[in-house]
């Protein structure tokens, strides 16, 4: 019975590299160390809806095709459009991710990832400010201050707190949990906000207002602070400046609560400021929550590859980047796209209903392992094995270390890899042909 | 003079991208010239005259050329980019990045524009008759200077972002701003008519007049008396104390 | 079995002592040979100068330049070495290309390639993030390439040379190259970026680190004993402490003097000091700053123990990338600048911040200046590897611009005539008239390369060593390059032909095909008892401190594409 060692989790951004995994007649039987959902993507994916077979719509109905057929059908999408969108690529590995880049550049295709709904504002962030950060190790071996803003780990990322951050015991940390202080900052109280150590509650959308009294506080301000900012009385914001101030390593985790909130980017940049300010004082940094494991992977290779981490326009041949203009809701919502090429994503549940209305009306590739609304509107649809458990390849945490992913059991399923490379070869011949 | 009149031949949703459209490069060319001008239309290139009808009066310099769009260009983008002289106008709406790092010169537009409405711009001036999407006088991504010089005037709203980066110029809106309007400035001038939100985050140095509401004031800003300006009476704040910043923010 | 000869080449290879002479190359499946048949190919080089590929010593291109790339997406517009920078659509040849500074990872292949360069090394790889180093490396085409390992702030070296075990030390240095595939040992501000991890720094060679009982000079000297017993190829890297402070050249010879009692275990130097102008500073402060040039390269002439590089500043924007994280905060907090950081648990910190070298500064007039002084002070350029520390100092696509400094003295004034006169009272290039020659130039660019990476077959023409050569449109003896330096540069923009493995990658200054490039690793050898020893206290790293599982931190074979393993026998 092999039993295989520190495999790779692909969930959530926490990428957890410890998972035992038990694979009895090339089926999961058991895993060690995963939280509830890693263990039910582990142990769950053979009782989710699996799409069985490559898929053409025909006269209405998704019939079934070889992989040959579909692949086929893909490319003459592809070449046909004067326009693609091409989406999602956050729950696959760097290499496929790497080969729909190029496939994006062949074709003059728009490649954007599902960092368009969630952490595309913290990149915008970075590109107003930087970002000051360091790995998880950091956090778990130095942090005595934890501020977790706008995100709830307990329910996003299951074992976040025990392995890197507050309950993690570390080298200067030997305490684990009753050495560090632990402040959430949301709008509600969550379930990780029932764990702080202090807890403070904002108004909805003023994350902005309140970054910004810390930052004036920090820098020696605090006589321009008024009675109250973001529903917060000013004693409780120059409690929470002084914690922060007099901790000896602040870490900062954000999550969509300050990236999808009012001022948006604005938010992240502000927090980026702010780090910068502590860190006249103390030691300060800050890390994104990023939600999708390998999210942060296309942020990285698309950024090597193409300068920039997403959104990214090939319609003159070369890289052009503008969130606002080349975002996939960008180009959905003004009904550019053509056609519509889907990875690992699910726009059909996630996007705004004009975006989705748009996509049932153009020709749409779907390829992912799984069946989501997505399907109903696809025109073609090109089962995928499971990466991080059918198919190896590299993830990116959401420090931006990456991993290599294990392939743990045997598919009859293509992984996106070889599909986006099939593709590939096949728009080259019908151009060729043309 | 020379006179340049387009009118598309059909509504496109793929955008053309217009950056060769100004009268620097229509200026002395003739009707064939201008419809040969290669246009970007999606992945692929095209003549200008597949999209546009295209009548020419006269030939003359540049800034002796005025080009007139009859009708909506909403997906049309960069319409005078880069532009050093003559005039535009647009009557109808207009897309995204219209007079981007314009120059001199002139554009009115009798419509609304979308985003980056003078993103970049140097000189010249941008009348607009009707509302302005996103970012209008801002820096591309990334960049630490937005609008230069010149003159944005809009007659309508804007939504968020005016004036982001903005080093030197004048923007002036007669409606209401969306969000954090004059954030991260570093000079120039933005008066707002309307009501505004968040203002002036970041300001290094500039001035910022705010005639309306004003919500959610940024608590980095030092209340200094009073000033007047044109006979009316603003509250002045100076700041962005977060950035040492020497700006002056005025509202009622 | 494929063939080509290279004839009538005036050849300028200083390893083998030709300077500049009429000769024919031959070529056969990719190496140097004596003699080819009469059906090789034939490239006529009559009337060209004939290189072998430049080589890069120290440049910052796979790894650390994403985050820079990540927060100056308007890099990639920036296009002021027309030809070699800005926004480039794809063709059937190549990628499509953006950036500057920080150019995406096909961009940097091709752009090399044009200026005739074919190796680069990768001056900063952290361990717990190599697999990123080697991902961006499979990604950059034509070039060979190999990188550093960052150790200068690694606990399990401090515990080591606090605790005195130099055996096991030389053991995790051994096992940690081959974690990261890495080709030597990089130091950068020793004891520093440990600091850093509570937002401190250490102040010179001789400030303890803070909880671990270790001075910065420990750490140097520790390090050096161990490369050295290993027979590594290149000597330690170091980048010293106190960098881009004034008065820090003193800080500098002080650590350039304490290598002196190194015995180098192989025919190579026992230190390479890198990017030395941010190093050879004077003054108390930024009022009374100036140059330190003269004192540095003083020592240096005096010395013959050691190499050096520039990091060379040439004005425009740059974007700052290093391991010394104190730096870049300070430089982010002075500037006003974006600033990122990422600080590598147990091991290293690191930041980047982009910056604007203007000739109206009087400090950065007299940074720049302090590079072509060090480069023309120091006697010997067997001592100098030309580097602008790309994209600290400047991009690598300005390499031509910078050797018209190097070589003309008329041109220098020209740049210097903009100065103002307190930025000229504060450096002594206005007194210096040395122009250096193709001959001298070649041992900057691809001689010293040779020798202090212990590589001989690269940077040379020997029969036997690779055939990565570069062919400029331009003539030794029939040009002044001190009058003439716009045809310099011109020529060193585009090579007339680059030849990576004997493959013709760039023909008249264009791309002609994009192969794969080599990945050179190093393997020191260490006995297995000491390494079972060693494997147990970073079992206990791994268990309590670290974030990543032993098994998953080691990069995996199919991350190297077309690896050379260079092997190493320590001595135990």
């Amino acid at each position: 019975m092999p039993v295989i060692k520190d495999a790779v989790c692909s969930f959530c951004g926490s990428l957890c590299d410890d998972i035992t995994v038990t694979v009895e007649e090339n089926k999961i039987t058991k895993v060690g160390n995963a939280c509830i959902l890693g263990h039910s993507k582990f142990v769950g994916m053979f009782e989710h809806d699996r799409i069985e077979t490559p898929m053409i719509r025909k006269e209405g109905e998704l019939v079934p095709v070889s992989y040959d057929e579909a692949i086929e059908a893909a490319a003459k999408i592809l070449v046909k459009s004067r326009r693609t969108l091409s989406y999602g690529w956050c729950s696959t590995s760097c290499e496929a991710i790497s080969g729909a880049i190029q496939l994006a550049e062949e074709t003059g295709s728009v490649i954007d990832s599902t960092a368009n709904v969630c952490h595309g504002p913290t990149a915008l962030a970075a590109q107003e400010k930087g970002s000051p950060s360091a790995t998880l190790g950091e956090i778990k071996n130095r942090a005595d201050v934890i501020l977790f803003w706008g995100c709830n780990p307990v329910h996003a990322h299951p074992r976040h707190m025990s392995r890197y951050s507050i309950f993690s015991k570390g080298f200067f940390t030997e305490k684990g949990r009753k050495g560090r202080k632990m402040v959430v900052i949301d709008v509600r109280k969550t379930d990780t906000a029932k764990l702080a150590d202090k807890y403070v509650e904002i108004d909805q959308g003023s994350d902005l207002l309140l970054i910004t009294a810390l930052r004036s506080i920090v820098n020696g301000h605090e006589d321009v602070i008024p009675e109250t900012v973001a529903g917060v009385p000013k004693a409780e914001i120059l409690e929470l400046a002084e914690i922060l101030k007099n901790a000896k390593f602040v870490c900062v985790f954000f999550g969509m609560g300050v990236t999808q909130s009012r001022s948006k980017y604005k938010n992240g940049d502000a927090v980026s400021s702010l780090i910068s300010d502590l860190n006249q004082h103390t030691k300060a940094v800050m890390i994104a929550m990023r939600g999708h494991y390998n999210v942060t992977g296309f942020g990285q290779v698309a950024t090597w590859e193409t300068g920039f981490p997403m959104a990214i326009d090939f319609a003159k041949g070369y890289p052009y980047y503008n969130p606002g203009e080349t975002g996939a809701n960008d180009l959905l919502v003004r009904e550019e796209p053509d056609a519509a090429i889907i990875s690992a994503a699910d726009p059909g549940a996630h996007f705004p209903q004009k975006a989705v209305m748009h996509l049932a009306r153009i020709p749409v590739i779907q390829i992912d392992p799984y069946a989501n609304p997505t399907t109903e509107i696809a025109d073609v649809v090109i089962p995928a094995a499971v990466v991080g458990i059918e198919a190896e390849g590299t993830a990116y945490r959401m420090d931006a270390i990456s991993l290599r992913m294990k392939k743990l059991i045997d598919s009859k399923f293509k992984t996106d890899e070889e599909i986006v490379k099939d593709l590939t070869a096949k728009v080259r011949e019908l151009k060729r042909g043309a | 003079m020379q006179i340049v009149t387009l009118s598309l031949k059909k509504p496109n949703k793929i955008p053309i991208e217009a950056d060769n459209v100004n009268p620097d490069n229509f200026a002395g060319k003739t009707e064939g010239e201008i419809k040969a001008i290669p246009v970007w239309y999606g992945n692929g290139q095209c003549p200008l005259g597949d999209f546009f009808n295209v009548s020419v009066e006269g030939s003359d310099s540049a800034e002796n050329t005025k080009i007139v769009f009859k009708g909506d260009v909403s997906r049309v983008k960069r319409i005078g980019q880069n532009m050093s002289a003559g005039e535009i106008e647009i009557n109808g709406n207009v897309d995204m990045h219209c007079g981007f790092g314009m120059k001199g010169g002139k554009i009115v537009i009798n419509g609304d524009a979308d985003s980056w409405l003078g993103c970049e711009m140097m000189g010249g001036e941008i009348v607009l008759n009707g509302n302005a999407s996103y970012y209008v006088g801002s820096g591309y991504r990334g960049e630490s200077c937005g609008m230069r010089g010149g003159k944005i005037t809009v007659n309508g709203n804007t939504r968020d972002y005016v004036g982001e980066h903005m080093c030197g110029g004048e923007i002036i809106v007669k409606g209401n701003v969306g969000l954090l309007p004059a954030i991260s400035n570093n000079g120039g001038k933005i008066v707002i008519e309307g009501n505004a939100t968040m203002p002036a985050s970041e300001m290094k140095s500039g001035t910022v007049i705010i005639k309306g509401e004003v919500s959610d004031l940024l608590p980095s800003y030092k209340e200094e008396g009073t000033e007047e300006v044109e006979g009316v009476i603003y509250r002045k704040f100076t700041g962005d104390v977060n950035v040492g910043g020497k700006g002056v923010l005025l509202i009622k | 079995m494929s063939e080509m000869l290279i004839k009538n080449a005036n050849v300028c290879d200083p390893v083998q002592g030709i300077n500049c002479e009429t000769m024919d190359i031959c070529i056969r499946d990719g190496k140097i040979v004596e003699s080819v048949s009469g059906s090789a190919k034939i490239i006529d080089a009559e009337g060209r100068l004939t290189m072998a590929g430049g080589f890069d010593g120290h440049t910052h291109s796979a790894g650390k330049i994403n985050v820079g790339r990540f927060m100056n997406p308007n890099d990639a517009r920036k296009n002021l070495v027309p030809g070699l920078s800005g926004q480039v659509a794809r063709t059937e040849k190549t990628r499509a290309q953006v950036g500057y500074n920080t150019p995406n990872t096909y961009a940097i292949g091709y752009r090399y390639a044009k200026l005739g360069y074919t190796t680069i090394c990768e001056a900063a790889i952290p361990l717990l993030a190599a697999r990123h180093t080697h991902e961006e490396f499979k990604e950059i085409p034509i070039l060979d390439k190999m990188g550093l390992s960052l150790f200068g702030s690694n606990w399990q070296v401090m515990e080591y040379i606090r605790d005195k075990e130099p055996e096991k030390l030389a053991a995790y240095v051994s096992w940690g190259l081959r974690a990261s595939r890495g080709y030597g040992v990089k130091i950068v501000n020793p004891g520093g970026g440990e600091a850093w991890g509570w937002g401190k720094n250490v102040s010179g060679l001789y400030d303890p680190v803070p909880n671990f009982d270790v001075t910065p000079a420990e750490i140097l000297m520790g390090l050096a004993e161990a490369n050295e017993r290993l027979q590594l190829p290149h000597s330690v890297h170091v980048h010293c402490n106190n960098l881009g402070k004034p008065g820090n050249y003193a800080t500098t010879i002080e650590t350039m003097k304490l290598f002196e009692k190194i015995n180098p275990s192989r025919d190579r130097q026992a230190l390479h000091v890198t990017h030395v102008q941010f190093n050879a500073y004077a003054g108390t402060s930024w009022r009374d700053f100036e140059t330190g040039a003269p004192m540095v390269a003083d020592y240096v002439n005096g010395a013959d123990h050691m190499t050096f590089d520039l990091g060379q500043v040439i004005f425009g924007p740059a974007v700052t990338m290093t391991a010394d994280g104190p730096v870049e905060y300070a430089n982010a907090r002075m500037l006003h600048e974006k600033w990122s950081n990422q600080d590598i648990e147990l091991e290293d910190a690191s930041g980047v911040v982009p910056l604007f070298y203007s000739p109206k500064s009087f400090v950065n007039a007299v940074q720049w200046a302090i590079g072509l002084e060090l480069a023309l002070l120091v006697k010997d350029p067997w001592k100098v590897m030309f580097t602008t520390d790309s994209p600290n100092g400047g991009s690598f696509v300005n390499y031509p611009e910078a050797f018209t400094y190097l070589m003309s003295a008329k041109r220098r004034e020209e740049v210097i005539s903009g100065f103002s006169k307190m930025a000229i009272d504060r450096m002594v290039l206005p007194g210096i008239d040395r122009e250096l020659d193709f001959y001298e130039l070649a041992v900057m660019t691809r001689g010293i390369q040779s020798k202090m990476y212990s590589m001989p077959e690269k940077g040379n023409l020997k029969v036997g060593s690779d055939a990565d050569i570069a062919i400029y449109d331009i003539l030794p003896g029939q040009i002044d390059p001190s009058t003439e330096y716009a045809k310099v540069k011109k020529a060193f923009s585009g090579a007339a032909y680059t030849l990576k493995d004997g493959e013709v990658v760039v023909k008249d200054g264009e791309i002609e095909a994009t192969p794969k490039g080599k990945v050179y690793w190093v393997n020191a050898k260490v006995p297995a008892n000491i390494d079972i020893a060693m494997q147990k206290d970073i079992d206990v790293k791994f268990r309590k401190y670290y974030t990543v599982s032993k098994s998953n931190y080691m990069v995996e074979d199919t991350y190297l594409q077309k690896p050379v393993e260079i092997a190493t026998e320590g001595v135990f």
